[in-house]
Parts: structure tokens; sequence; C-alpha cells
């Protein structure tokens, strides 16, 4: 049952860096195109307006997709220079203390950028070329911004199972 | 308690939780929001920030060069272009001892000048060049280290994204600031290059030997390398034809060798979904750092301890020169913890004016054009400096079996010809400003 | 003191706005106040985020009083967008009064409800800088890239033929020097700081009573922190804002023009005024856009026409 979910979390991580991973292919097509069009200029073509909204679209999107999949896999950069000395308990303690807290801070930010996207649909704020809802783009970032939220808490999870039985945990391994 | 002793107690705070292991972005995340709350004495302020504050970094226009050119180092790299170039680069240099940090640190400068970001520089040459240099035996820490401060001639040779906003801030001349950034970044290649050659005479065992490689050899390699030179020229051509912005010379290059790994045949459904998990967990980490940073930098700027010290020292009728080592160490000891970028938009407009009106013996555009490359060296020496150092996080990223304690020692060489450097180009201006004196 | 207020802003210290207008401002309310209020500015967006955000930092009260653009929000302040149509404004004293009455007439409670506003400005006669032959009549604006700063001064842009492509005023010397932009619109005051002369060779002015465009600024205060104010210090607040600080912000902003287009004059750069038949031609044009302002109020349940002319008659009231 416990393996089971967590592959199943680690699968559901994957498919929102993947999606992620899609949105900045399209961010490279369309400044692809873009620059493409704008050079062309003379034969009548142009560059797609608004792209550099584009971009800012898709690379906040991917961005926010990304952090399951950095936190799953334990990427985030650490100090472990003095760590590293100390007892495999004590380590583990640390584990269950970061996680925690970086559970905590996922919490904030996804009720954070909620109503940050509340607001903007309230305010019926658009971009500046395309005008297209700014509020779309936030409710984009909640992809990532809740899954960070879930992935985090079974990493608080992991974290206590390897407090409680003494066995460590899997770093800095990216499992396919 | 006044905001400024806040501010003061926030450094070993966040010191302490970084060398608890806690993620570097969390514990200036905790640092910053706690720090607000007791300037403030509530969550108000912080917590209306983080509505946007999220989503204003992660879009960030200037920003998004950071995945696009991981995800380009990603493609070359299937398309067999990172071994090819680095097989070039080495048949050159590879036979001397470090030859191959030296030619990493050489591609390194090459591609700064095409890049006007440190972060993109060490994440893409880390990419191309740090698999090969492990593959002839080279030590993490020796790899780890000339790659994090091969990577600060992103921003060291012009184009600098950094020159570019420190010529807004004081009102220079923007080309004139890149032709006098110029010979400094030579020197900077050259001493890394120079590092390098001591460190593996005082660590033999930290490179591999590697032997010389005959006249065709090397010429048949450079062969080997025509796409990546038509992707880089495609680049260069493209920024300085003014076609391009760096974000969109990083899509085009992302684009370029993704055509190439994909005509190789690198580039199938299976090694795609690995480049973008890689580019994904790479990309999480560096924006969550740089997330932190803001919300830690905006409390710093909130308790006013950068512009009170700043003030302090400008105040008290000191010789200029001795000023000017006092900033300079200010900004070496910021560095450590704070990020370049945010350091120019906060120092900046409050040293400039203060260190303008003393005299140095120059006029004061030169004055303007030699403090800025200063400035931009140690700040550039922050993304080195342990504990909070970009670079350093970048390319220890990618080396899996390093640890960061391996990298920190192995990048001080480097910090070392960096200060002596800065010492350097600060006791004789004449070295930063001869380029421009006879161009202009 | 007994009040700290935080103000936040995009621009460097020592620009021609933060310098003239601003920290004189937070002095004087310093002084006024007997010390009682003292005004922190922070400059450059030091204290984080963007300047898009700093509508919502003042009324979410990240910080007390922000400098911004009600533009910089597009669709969220729609009735201050009349201002920004084109050949609206005279002078910049001038239209910043009439924008001020329009303000408490048809704004305050509609679309800056919950946000107290102590200002409302406009910048000086809006130009367009461009490289090479730049732009000598209408025709040339064709394929351009330029840079413009809200909303409705790009649809004009794109209305006269050019390629509006968006980005933040900082990034306006590296986007001319790389090509990515043929020029800008900006008025004349901001160009010493962007260096703007050294990187474009042309700059077109509009003969005629009224400018091509302007953008309208406010200075905001969080509404919740006004409110908590005692009597007597929302009183030195209330004497140094409103009608006559509005017309002052404007008039001083305006007045770095002149010392800003010598440098420009100092150089080889042409600056070309376009006479009044050419100017014709651009008011055609110009009532295009004017007309899909009026669509787009009508879909938000706004008369655009009457404000239009309200607007206009205030500003020709001021305007001697
Ligand atoms: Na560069
Ligand atoms: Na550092």
């Amino acid at each position: 049952m416990f393996e089971r979910i967590d592959r199943l979390i680690r699968w559901l991580a994957a498919v929102m860096a993947i999606l992620g991973g899609i949105a900045l292919i399209a961010v490279i097509l369309s400044t692809v195109a873009s620059v493409s069009g704008r050079a062309l200029l003379f034969i009548g073509l142009g560059p797609i307006r608004g792209d550099f909204e584009l971009v800012e679209l898709g690379t906040g999107f991917a961005v926010f997709a990304f952090l399951p999949w950095t936190q799953i896999n334990r990427q985030h950069a650490s100090v472990e220079i003095l760590t590293m000395h100390m007892g495999g308990v004590i380590n583990r303690l640390i584990d269950l203390v970061g996680d925690g807290l970086m559970f905590a801070i996922a919490v904030l930010l996804a009720w954070k950028h909620w109503q940050g996207t509340l607001d903007k649909l309230a305010y019926g704020e658009t971009t500046f070329v395309i005008q297209y809802p700014l509020w779309w783009a936030y409710a984009s970032g909640l992809v990532g911004a809740f899954g960070f939220v879930l992935i985090s808490f079974w990493c608080v999870i992991l974290s206590i199972r390897a407090f409680v039985t003494g066995r460590d945990q899997v770093h800095g391994e990216i499992v396919h | 308690m006044t905001n400024i002793d806040i501010a003061l107690l926030s450094f070993p705070v966040l010191l302490a939780l970084i060398f608890l292991r806690i993620p570097i972005g969390l514990a200036m995340l905790i640092t910053g929001i706690g720090g607000s709350y007791f300037i403030n004495g509530s969550f108000l302020m912080i917590f209306a920030q983080l509505k946007n504050l999220t989503w204003g970094t992660f879009s960030g226009y200037s920003l998004s060069i950071i995945p696009l050119f991981l995800i380009m180092g990603q493609f070359a790299t299937l398309g067999g272009m990172s071994q090819s170039l680095f097989k070039a680069a080495e048949t050159w240099l590879g036979h001397r001892k470090g030859g191959v940090a030296m030619a990493a640190v050489g591609a390194c400068a090459g591609f700064g000048a095409i890049c006007g970001s440190s972060l993109a520089t060490a994440a893409t040459m880390g990419q191309v060049a740090l698999p090969e240099l492990r593959r002839y035996g080279y030590s993490g820490e020796l790899a780890t280290g000339a790659l994090a401060a091969g990577g600060t001639l992103g921003i060291l040779i012009p184009p600098s994204v950094i020159l570019v906003i420190y010529a807004i801030l004081t009102e220079q001349n923007i080309a004139k600031l890149f032709v006098a950034a110029f010979i400094p970044g030579v020197l900077a290649a050259i001493g890394y290059m120079i590092a390098i050659a001591i460190y593996v005479r005082l660590k033999p065992g930290s490179a591999g030997q590697r032997e010389r490689a005959s006249y065709p050899e090397r010429f048949q390699s450079l062969l080997a390398v025509w796409p990546v030179l038509i992707v880089f020229i495609a680049v260069v051509g493209g920024i300085y034809g003014g076609i391009f912005t760096p974000t969109e010379a990083a899509a085009i290059g992302a684009f370029g060798t993704g055509v190439i790994a994909l005509m190789n045949g690198g580039l199938t459904r299976s090694s795609l979904k690995l480049s973008i998990l890689t580019t994904a967990s790479a990309t999480g980490m560096i924006f969550l750092i740089v997330f932190g940073a803001g919300v830690y930098n905006a409390f710093l700027a909130l308790s006013q301890l950068p512009q009170t010290a700043a003030a302090y020292v400008g105040s008290q009728g000191f010789n200029p020169w001795l000023v000017m080592v006092c900033v300079l160490l200010l900004y070496l000891v910021f560095g450590c913890v704070m990020d370049s970028l945010s350091m120019i938009l906060l120092t900046v407009p409050i040293f400039f004016p203060i260190m303008s009106a003393l005299d140095f013996g120059l006029t004061p555009e030169e004055f303007a054009l030699w403090f800025g490359i200063i400035v931009l060296i140690v700040v550039e020496v922050g993304l080195i400096t342990p504990p909070v150092g970009m670079n350093l996080f970048v390319i220890n990223a990618m080396a899996k079996d390093t640890p960061l304690s391996a990298t920190y020692r192995g990048v001080f060489p480097f910090v070392l010809t960096d200060v002596i450097r800065v010492a350097i180009l600060t006791m004789f201006p004449a070295i930063t400003l001869v380029a421009v004196r006879l161009l202009y | 003191q007994e009040v700290t207020l935080r103000m936040h802003q995009f621009l460097p210290p020592q620009a021609n706005v933060p310098a003239g207008v601003l920290i004189p401002w937070a002095e004087k309310i310093g002084t006024e106040s007997g010390g009682r209020i003292k005004v922190e500015v922070f400059s450059a967006m030091s204290l984080g985020g963007t300047p898009p955000q700093l509508m919502d930092q003042a009324r979410d009260g990240v910080v007390d009083i922000v400098w911004t653009l009600p533009g910089y929000t597009p669709g969220r302040f729609p009735r201050a967008e009349v201002f920004e149509l084109p050949f609206m404004m005279t002078n910049a004293e001038a239209t910043s009064r009439a924008y001020w009455d329009l303000f408490k007439s048809d704004m305050e409670m509609q679309d800056f409800k919950g946000i107290k506003i102590l200002a409302t400005w406009v910048h000086g006669p809006g130009v367009i800088h461009a490289k090479g032959e730049g732009v000598r009549k209408l025709e040339d604006m064709q394929g351009k890239k330029l840079r413009g700063p809200t909303r409705v001064i790009n649809g004009l842009l794109a209305e006269l033929g050019a390629e509006p492509i968006g980005m933040p005023v900082p990034a306006i010397p590296e986007a001319l020097s790389k090509g990515v932009i043929d020029g800008t619109v900006i008025p004349w005051e901001v160009t010493p700081a962007l260096r703007i002369a050294e990187l474009v060779n042309t700059h077109t002015e509009f003969s005629g009573d009224t400018a091509l465009y302007t953008a309208a600024f406010v200075l905001a205060m969080n509404q919740a922190k006004y409110d908590s104010l005692p009597d007597d210090l929302k009183k030195v607040i209330d004497d140094n804002t409103g009608a006559e600080f509005s017309a002052f912000a404007g008039k001083t902003q305006a007045a770095f023009d002149a010392p800003s287009r010598k440098i420009a004059e100092a150089t080889d750069n042409d600056i070309v005024i376009l006479d009044e038949a050419e100017v014709a031609r651009w008011h055609e044009v110009a009532d295009k856009v004017v007309d899909n302002w009026y669509g787009e109020m009508e879909a938000k349940g706004i008369d655009g026409k009457a404000l239009r002319a309200k607007a206009q008659e205030l500003i020709t009231k001021y305007t001697k």
C-alpha cells in the first residue's frame, strides 16, 4: 500500500514536471516563430504580438510545475558540510524538520497565490499587449502550487517513516 | 531592538539554518519572512506581498533564460555536441597539466561573449564540460570549482546584464562600460587558468593526464564541432547583429540544439522526457533560491541595514582609498549571502553618490566606469563565495557524486585570484580605462 | 515620531520624479507634521515585486504609499485611460488638474474604491524616439518595432501601423542597442537616464495644441493606514495632496523635458516636428483608436464618450 502511494506521488510529480517541460518547449517554439517573423518583416511576416507575455506565461507555469519534482527528488541546494559528521538520528531529525518547514512554506505559498489569483480575477486585470486575463496566468501556477503542497506533505510522511524506522531515505536520486 | 539589530541578528540565524542542511532557498524564505514579522510586529506585510511575489518571480522575462539554457545544454548533450566540443577543446589544450579544466574555462569565456548571465553560462558550460572533466579523472572538487568560477565569465565578459543595470542606475554609457569590462574579463580567464595550473601541481591526484594530440587529430576534432559552431554563430550573430534578446537567443539555441539532436537520433521520446525532468529539478532548485533571496533581500532593504551601513562609511571623512576598500569588503561580505542583482539594485543607488564625491584623481565619467567594473567583479565573486553562491549550486546540482563542501573547497583558489584581480584593478584604474581611452 | 509611512516606487532615487517630487514631498510631510510623520522612501523596487504589483502593494498594505501608473494594471482602472487617449493632453499642469477633477467626480468611488489616491498627474508630451531615419510621416510607422508604456498607447501604436512591444522601462536601452526594438515612445524627461539620445537618431514631435499621448500616474495610499491617522496628521497629508499637489507634480515632471531635449539637440540627432498638415493625418487614425476605446468602455458599462468629452472640457478650462 505504502509503496503504491509512493509510486503514485512520484508519478504525479513527474507528470507535472513534464507538463512544465511542454510549456517550456512551447515557449521555445513561439519565440523562434516570433524572432523568425520579426526577421522576415520585409516579406510581410511579423513577430507574434505579445511574444514577451507568452514567454512569461509559459515560464511562470513551468517553474511552479517543476517545484514538486525538485522536492520529491531532494534536489534543493543545501549545505552538508557540518551535518555529514553528525549521526544518522540527528540527520533524520533534520530531514524531518526541513521537510516540515518546506511543507509549511508550500502551504503558505499556495494559499497566498490562491488569494492573488482571486484578486486578479476580481480586478479584471489583463496583460499589456495580448490582453489575456492575468488571472488565467496566476491560475496556471496553482497547478504546481497545489502539487507542491501535496508532494511536500508526502515528503514529511517519508521523513517521519525514516525517523521512526531508523532507515535512511534515498537522497538525490531521480526515480523514473 | 531596532530594525538594524533585527537585520544583523538575521545573519547568524540564516547561517545556522543553512549549516544545519535546511535547503538554502527555504532558509532565506524563513529568515526573510521571520525578519519581516519582527520589524512589522505582524505577518500582514509579507503575507500580502506573497500574493503576487511568487508569480512575479517565476514568470520574470529575464529569468526565463535559466530553464531555456538548461534545456539547451540537455539537448546539446543528447546531440553528442558536448562530447565533440570538448574533444576539440582538449585536443588543443588537454595535454597540459590541468588542460581540460583550462579548456573548460576558455569555453566559458567564449560562451560569456554571447551570454549576459553568469548563471546561464555556468549552467550551460556545466552541462557540457562536467561529464568530460570527470571522464578525464578530474576530481569533483576541481571540476566543479573551475566551472563555477568559469561561469562568472558570463557576466565579466560583455554583454552583461549587471552592467546594463549599473549603466541605468548611474546614467552611464552602456557601450563604454562594455568596452571597459573587456580587459578585466580576459584577465579573469587568464587568472583562472593560472589557478588551475598551480592547483594541479599542488594536488597532483586531482587531474588526469592526457597525451598530446597530433595536429591532424586537432583539426579533425574541429570538424566534428560544426553543429555547435552553427548554433553558437547563430546565437552570437543574432545578439550582436541585433536580432535577439538574451532570452530569445536562449530559445533559438535550445531550438537549434534540439533540431540537431533530433537529426543525430539522440532526441527520442524517452531522452526528451529525461531532459525535461533534469531541467525541471535544476530549475526548481534555482528558482526557490532566487525567490528566497528576493524575500530575504526585501527584508534587508526594509530594515535599512545596507543603507545605514553605506551612510556610516560615507560620513566619517575617511581617506577615499580606505572607503573604497571598506565598500569592496562590504560587497564581499554581503556577497556571501546575497545575490548579485539584488545587491546592485540595493547598494549602487546609495554607494555611487557617496563614492563619486570622493577624489580618486579621475574624471567623473572615468570614475563611474572604473567603479562599475570593480563593483561588477566583487558582486560576481559573491556568486562563487560560500555559503550562498548561485554558481556553486548550479554546478554542484549537476555533479551528483560531489558534496557541496567539496565544491566550496574547489572554488577557493579561484576566489583567491578574484581577490588579487580586484586589488590590482583597484590600485591601477588605468588597466580598466585604457581600452575606453583608446577607442573614444 | 509617531507614524512611519513607507513609500515604494520603481525608479532609482536620483531620477527626476523621485528627486524632484517624491522625496521633497516626503520631507515636507515630515517637517509640517513637526516630525510626527516619517515617510521612508524605498526606491527601485527595493522592497520586492515588480512595478505592476505596486498598486496591489498599496491596496494590501505591503507598503503605505506607492507611486505608479494605473496603466501598469491594464483593465483595472479603465477610466484613467481617458487621459492617455491620443491628442488629449495640452500641457502637463493643466491636464493633471483636469485629471484630479475627473478623478474626484468619476473615479474615486468607482475604479479606485478601496485605495486612497493622494495625487493624479501626467507627464509632458510623449515623443517618438527611433533609430535611423525615424518617423517623419505616418507611413514611417509601418512595421516599426516600438515600445509603448501602457495598453492604450500600445493600441495606438498598433493602429498607426507599428508593432508594439511590451517591456519594462529599464529594458529599453538594451533592447534598442540590440535592435529588438526600433524605437520607443517616452517623454523627453526620461531620455537622459535611459541614454536614449545615444541609442537613436531621430526624435519626432507633433505641432499643434495637443500631444500624441501622455501617461497617467497616481500617488496612492493604503486606505486603512490613512484612516488610522489622527485628524491632525490626516490634515497634514490632505494639505499636501490633491489638486494643487497634482498640478505641481505634473508641472515639475514636465519641467525636466526642456533640459533633456537640450542633450539631444547637442548631438547629431534630428529633431523632427511634424507640421499641421501631417499631424491632421495622424488625427484621422487616432479617431479610430478613440472609437475602439468607446467600444471597450461600453463593454464595461462605462459611457466613454461622455467621459472623454468631460475630460476635454476640463483640460481646455485649465489650459491657459
Ligand atoms: Na557576458
Ligand atoms: Na556568495
